[in-house]
């Protein structure tokens, strides 16, 4: 058991370490990904100095505490989308039977394919949210908890990405729904919570999980609160679960449906 | 043109199969506005306040109409297709059609966000008739002048967008330049009006394609006049000929370097 | 000793239809119309241990379905597979590490890597030692000829170079079977034909059972003592390939240039191919008319030119897909 787990993370690892390979061939193009993403995300600081220039708090929030929001956005979006970039495109994987090479490994399923890629310019976010981290004041624990918070938030918004991309198995084609699905949460964790009121609020704060990865985070790390943060270890550790299970329903699905399109 | 009038619509058609896909995508949109509401509800501390001159109902809807136009245009996409077309040598098999490039793909995307822009006209103006409780008062020339400024700025972001994927003959890969592009338009046109700005960068966007892609058909939507319409739809037809030009020019240029290298 | 078992093996897929022009788009979203295709209908067969087994059919025959039920990627509607005492569809992962699969159209080597790392990264992905993983690399190395470029990248080897690392990454797990789907497709000749060594080689060596589809019969000609046809999704013939050869050899084929015109109307047997003045291409059965008697009739003085052959081995399956 043990040993499988070791060797699972093993050629997890080597598969995420040969992706960057791949990617780092071509240096100009690899690097000019990853400034282009930084300064692109840079640009909404534009967009935060004319709101508060109108302003001093919007929703409860000061501005540091808005680059905060931005940069655990920015790393959580960076961490997922660099590691997991397949999670992404997992609808374009199920309807054109991309899972057949994966399936005749005896490892899991669900990690050998969305590990297959990676996201270069998504390493640019992850730095932007470190950089803002900076901007915005850092201590030690702080960087603590936002590494951890970043960890926490990529692996819930994977998992949701997972799951949405999983919908394919039932419905086929659902990039779409993924793409809505995972543009929501983005968008929203942008934006302080406090400007939403009555049920739109409290839809993000328990469905739509931007609580968990990005508003949450903020408020532990302007004010430490222990309840919080074992709020969001425990759902990760049960959305995770709730994935696999899941995605591996859905393979089953893959396996003996008749409703592939695939070339037979 | 009959040519191109052909490939919009086999185009169109084709969307016809993701109709289901194109409601969804509209979520993000009509999110794009909840969120906008929301904010300047927040920091409008009374429904008369002017800030920049703009009333709260008048910025909201600002935002409705720069959305309509950049956000159903799919310009992301868009530009990956042009840049994939360049750097996977699609681009050299078009050379000796009898068609050129740019209008095979300004024509095809079109086609292929027609619908979204409908959809998105109908959801934004539902919206903003909802949630506002108001319309700016236009008569029926302003309604035809607003919307041929719209299709001219809808018409402007594409051939940029060509321009920009164009740029791929060059460099090897040009959709990051995309990204800060579109990142412009949208803090500097999309979210905010020119007046917005301080003097001297608000003096530089008047020359810039904020202008004539975002700010335009906007502020003519929100506040019309017949002086500032004249002067909307000059510059946004000049702006047309540019961005075609510099289409043009690099696509002559890049297939000439094709040749030479053979693809 | 048999090592794969098939009993009455039924797949079915729907496919989704489109109507012609616009409303057909739009009735399409609200009332899709699916049309049943039987991949897989009712198929039994049995391969035995080191054995070359060849499924062959035209595209779309349901060659590449059965493998991939037979690899566990696929579950069937219905009927009986083991694999090596597994069962495909029960227990995939541990068929996992018994067998090894080729796609032919799909690599799975990392284009960027040199052979030798993507041997080690297989390796890994069947927890094999790093020890046993490079003993078993330099052995493979040695018996395949991959020296010469085991530590050049990938993506710089020439198409066969890379196909032959396709297979052999796909045998550092000591698979009991392989599975080859469409091996050769798309290469030329001399690559093909190095490609059919190396099968032949690691049969030979590892004992090694392959289970190979492909739609180009001199593959099978060359590697397989059995063939097995199949055509829309059942199984039209299955024996040996000296079988199958013989069965046709009665069938003969001849070409001659003449310099009169011959009557065959009275000779049973005997079927025109062409004919265009001088030059005549007849079919013999030599069961119903033996070949000398055909030979006497074209009465050999008026020979210019002749040629006579068997039947090649492509037009006989064609006609096995007829008949089936």
């Amino acid at each position: 058991m043990l040993q499988g787990v070791k060797n699972q993370l093993n050629v997890t690892i080597k598969t995420i370490k040969y992706g960057l390979m791949r990617e780092m061939i071509n240096k100009t193009s690899f690097i000019m990904n990853v400034i282009f993403m930084i300064l692109n995300n840079a640009s909404f600081i534009i967009q935060w100095i004319v709101i508060y220039s109108l302003k001093e708090d919007v929703g409860g929030y000061t501005f540091n505490q808005i680059l905060l929001l931005w940069a655990i956005a920015a790393s959580t979006y960076g961490f997922s989308h660099f590691i997991f970039k397949k999670a992404y495109s997992l609808s374009d994987l199920i309807t054109n039977g991309k899972l057949d090479s994966f399936l005749v490994q005896p490892k899991n399923v669900l990690l050998a394919c969305i590990t297959t890629d990676i996201e270069v310019s998504a390493l640019g976010d992850l730095l932007y949210g470190y950089i803002v981290l900076i901007i915005s004041g850092i201590t030690v624990s702080k960087f603590i908890l936002f590494t951890f918070f970043s960890i926490t938030g990529a692996i819930i918004i994977t998992d949701i990405a997972v799951l949405l991309g999983s919908l394919s198995f039932w419905i086929g084609r659902s990039d779409m729904i993924a793409d809505t699905g995972n543009n929501l949460m983005i968008n929203f964790s942008t934006y302080p919570d406090g400007i939403f009121k009555g049920a739109a609020r409290i839809l993000l704060l328990t469905v739509i999980p931007v609580g968990l990865t990005a508003y949450f985070p903020v408020w532990i790390m302007t004010k430490f609160n222990f309840k919080l943060t074992f709020v969001i270890i425990v759902i990760t550790v049960i959305l995770t679960l709730v994935t696999f299970v899941i995605f591996y329903r859905g393979l089953r699905r893959y396996s003996s449906s008749n409703l592939m399109i695939s070339k037979i | 043109m009959r040519k191109y009038i052909y490939i919009y619509k086999s185009e169109l058609m084709s969307t016809f199969q993701y109709v289901i896909n194109i409601l969804f995508r509209l979520i993000n949109f009509i999110l794009f506005i909840f969120i906008f509401m929301n904010l300047w509800n927040y920091i409008y501390d009374n429904p008369n306040e002017l800030i920049n001159g703009y009333s709260k109902t008048q910025m909201i809807w600002y935002v409705i109409i720069t959305e309509i136009i950049w956000g159903a245009i799919e310009g992301r996409k868009y530009c990956r297709k042009i840049v994939d077309d360049v750097r996977g040598g699609n681009i050299a098999y078009m050379i000796n059609k009898p068609y050129s490039y740019i209008g095979y793909a300004v024509s095809g995307h079109l086609g292929e966000t027609t619908i979204r822009i409908i959809i998105s006209m109908v959801v934004g103006f539902t919206m903003g008739i909802i949630f506002l409780k108001s319309f700016p008062a236009l008569t029926a020339p302003a309604v035809i002048i607003v919307f041929i400024s719209g299709i001219l700025a809808v018409l402007i972001n594409l051939l940029l967008i060509t321009f920009i994927g164009l740029i791929s003959f060059i460099i090897e890969d040009s959709n990051p330049i995309f990204w800060l592009y579109s990142k412009m338009i949208l803090v500097l046109g999309v979210l905010f009006p020119i007046e917005y700005f301080p003097g001297i960068l608000a003096k530089i966007m008047r020359y810039s394609p904020i202008y004539v892609t975002c700010y335009g058909p906007a502020k003519l939507f929100v506040d019309f006049s017949y002086m500032s319409s004249a002067e909307i739809l000059l510059s946004q037809i000049i702006y047309l000929g540019i961005a075609w030009g510099m289409c043009y020019l690099i696509y002559k240029k890049g297939v000439k370097k094709l040749n030479v290298t053979g693809g | 000793m048999s090592v794969i078992s098939v009993k009455h093996l039924t797949k079915t897929f729907k496919i989704k239809e489109k109507k012609k022009g616009f409303s057909g788009s739009i009735s399409a979203i609200f009332k899709p119309i699916y049309k049943e295709v039987k991949a897989v209908n009712d198929i039994s067969f049995e391969v035995e241990e080191g054995e070359i087994i060849a499924f062959i059919g035209p595209n779309g025959a349901g060659k590449s379905t059965t493998i991939k039920m037979l690899t566990g990627i696929l579950y069937p509607d219905s009927g009986e597979i083991n694999v090596l005492g597994i069962n495909p569809t029960r227990e995939r992962k541990k068929l996992a590490y018994e067998i090894g699969t080729v796609f032919g159209q799909k690599e799975q080597l990392w284009m960027h890597l040199t052979a030798y790392d993507n041997f080690k990264f297989f390796g890994a992905i069947y927890d094999i030692t790093e020890k046993e993983t490079e003993k078993r690399i330099e052995e493979l190395s040695k018996l395949f000829d991959l020296e010469k470029f085991i530590n050049i990248p990938v993506r710089n080897l020439s198409l066969g170079q890379r196909i032959r690392c396709e297979i052999v990454a796909s045998l550092i797990h000591k698979p009991k079977i392989l599975f080859l789907d469409e091996p050769t497709i798309g290469l030329d000749p001399v690559v093909k034909e190095s490609i059919r060594k190396l099968i032949k080689k690691m049969n030979k060596e590892y004992r090694t059972t392959i289970f190979l589809t492909s739609h180009d019969i001199s593959d099978i000609e060359k590697l397989c003592k059995r063939v097995v046809i199949i055509n829309d999704g059942k199984i039209v013939m299955d024996d040996s390939m000296s079988n199958l050869k013989y069965h046709y050899m009665d069938k003969k084929v001849i070409e001659v240039k003449l310099n009169t015109k011959v009557n065959f109307s009275n000779t049973k047997g005997i079927n025109i191919l062409k004919e265009k003045e001088n030059r005549l291409r007849i079919e013999i059965d030599t069961k119903q008319t033996d070949l000398t008697t055909v030979l006497k009739l074209i009465n050999p003085e008026n020979i210019m030119d002749i040629n006579i052959s068997n039947i090649p081995l492509e037009e006989i399956i064609a006609q096995i897909y007829r008949k089936g």
